[in-house]
């Protein structure tokens, strides 16, 4: 019955995405059953529900994953600006085979492989959530040394010179003025980590992408049901770019 | 004669293979100003960055009263860095003012002053902000203490960098080129307020180009070239009869 499904939906994607550009460069010769498609959006109204529980899941997976790469991804930075190379070795392979690998095999990885060499078996969307945390985590780091780096020498003299020590300077002059500098690229990586959810969707995590494909293997209506996907990301998304946009204008301002 | 506040011994510094210091020997007493001049590269910047341990010194011995900055001494005689936190404790008896003030941009006027008094010295923040009113009063800043350094001009920003030095109510008072990044006309209110501090006996160590405000200010001058201390006296006799040919050089090129 699945194979039925999935091979249905193939066909109407296939139909759907395809053949438009078989008859690209005349769009008025269009095949006619393409200008006679009628939209039933009311089949997303009607399956609402499926989709705030998806994007609920979502937003979980999102949120857990920016904690674990915020503080890890801190944690990573300080480390690879460290004059100590035991600290800087670690962090600078751990986030160079992060972002040197495709996200969905490190997910598809920690879910089926750990648990092989580690004996420690995690639900599917603990795996995602992890896997999705320690990519986050990669990139943040590398967010947090461009954005330490970034800031004038003069401050950390400034910051020894009134006898701060390391940590001090760190938390209270170098820090406040590189996260001022952090927030863009952060909320750039901060997308495309709600973006990268939807590969929850390989090992069957149920967040926006797997209830949406779920819910065309029953409606077979996947022009509405992704168009609506589509949506609901931009709900999720835009407002954080809006508000990282105002946060940004306003300290432009102040400083 | 009183102990040396400070002392330096035999003072080298490599960057590199370049030698940049090359035994600097010095003697400051309580209260007095010391100048040090030189051409660019002769190291006296360097030099003054090693009294605060901000420039790590290769060689030699700085003291500042009876404690070796930035080394222990162990029990043979050699030298080991010290702890960072013995370190950062004997900067704060040192002010520092830099040439492009380094004040912290996301702060205002008052928090940068009142900063280290409450951070690093812990003191109360009531008695910091009081403390910090009076010295930004002093230096002609009172209308600003809420402003950002960026609404500031130079020489306003320079003073508010001296006031938040100050706040620290140090025992020496160091100056790395304070008016080299001033604009001419801005050079004046900040030469200004250094010398308001010789009245308060304050020791300061004042790394300048200013030819005028050394011979007016300074109790001594130094002169550098090449990592070396070419001569050190009084400014009248530095700048009407130096003992050495290299000064007398360097003065009739700036002098001019």
């Amino acid at each position: 019955m699945l194979e039925v499904a999935w091979t249905l939906r193939c066909l109407m994607l296939h139909t759907a995405f395809c053949v438009p550009y078989l008859g690209r460069g005349d769009i008025e010769k269009a095949p006619p059953q393409f200008m006679d498609y009628t939209w039933h959006f009311q089949i997303v109204w009607e399956y609402r529900a499926v989709f705030v529980r998806g994007a609920i899941m979502t937003a979980q997976i999102t949120f857990w994953a920016t904690l674990i790469g915020l503080t890890l991804g801190l944690a990573l930075g300080l480390m690879r600006r460290s004059q100590i190379v035991l600290l800087r070795a670690p962090a600078a392979t751990f986030i160079e085979l992060f972002r040197s690998t495709p996200v969905l095999v490190q997910l598809v990885w920690i879910y089926y492989s750990l648990p092989i060499l580690t004996g420690l078996q995690m639900s599917n969307t603990v795996s995602v959530t992890i896997g999705l945390g320690l990519h986050a985590a990669a990139y943040f780091g590398e967010i947090f040394r461009a954005g330490v780096n970034s800031i004038a020498k003069g401050q950390w003299d400034a910051a020894r010179a009134i006898g701060m020590t390391y940590t001090q300077a760190m938390r209270r002059i170098i820090l406040p003025q590189a996260v001022r500098r952090m927030i863009p690229p952060f909320i750039n990586e901060f997308a495309s980590l709600i973006k990268l959810t939807t590969l929850g969707s390989a090992v069957a995590v149920n967040e926006l992408l797997h209830e949406s494909n779920n819910l065309i293997n029953n409606t077979y209506r996947p022009l509405e049901i992704y168009t609506a996907l589509a949506v609901a990301f931009a709900v999720l998304i835009y407002p954080i770019i809006y508000a990282s946009q105002r946060l940004e204008r306003r300290w432009q301002l102040r400083q | 004669m009183t102990p040396a506040m400070i002392k330096a011994r035999n003072v080298q510094k490599y960057f590199g293979q370049l030698h940049v210091l090359k035994g600097i020997d010095l003697d400051i007493v309580k209260g007095e100003v010391l100048a040090i001049i030189g051409p660019s590269g002769s190291g006296k910047s360097t030099f003054l960055r090693c009294m605060n341990f901000l420039e790590e010194y290769d060689h030699g011995e700085i003291w500042l009263g009876d404690e070796l900055v930035g080394y222990r001494k162990s029990a043979n005689g050699k030298l080991a860095k010290d702890g960072a936190a013995r370190i950062a404790a004997i900067r704060t008896r040192m002010g520092m003012v830099f040439q492009s003030f380094n004040l912290f941009p996301h702060m205002s006027v008052l928090e940068n002053v009142i900063e280290g008094p409450t951070i690093v010295q812990r003191r109360k923040r009531e008695e910091a902000i009081e403390q910090a009113k009076a010295l930004l009063d002093r230096v002609g800043l009172s209308a600003k203490i809420d402003a950002y350094p960026e609404t500031l001009s130079g020489g306003q920003q320079q003073r508010a960098a001296i006031a938040r030095a100050l706040a620290m109510n140090p025992e020496v008072m160091l100056f790395d080129e304070p008016t080299s990044a001033l604009d001419p006309e801005l050079v004046g209110e900040v030469l200004d307020v250094i010398k308001s501090l010789t009245a308060d006996g304050m020791t300061m160590v004042v790394v300048t180009h200013e030819m005028s405000f050394a011979r007016d200010v300074a109790d001594r001058v130094m002169m550098m070239d090449d990592g070396i201390r070419v001569e050190i006296d009084a400014p009248e006799k530095i700048f009407t009869n130096p003992s050495h040919a290299r000064t007398a050089e360097f003065l009739q090129r700036v002098l001019r």
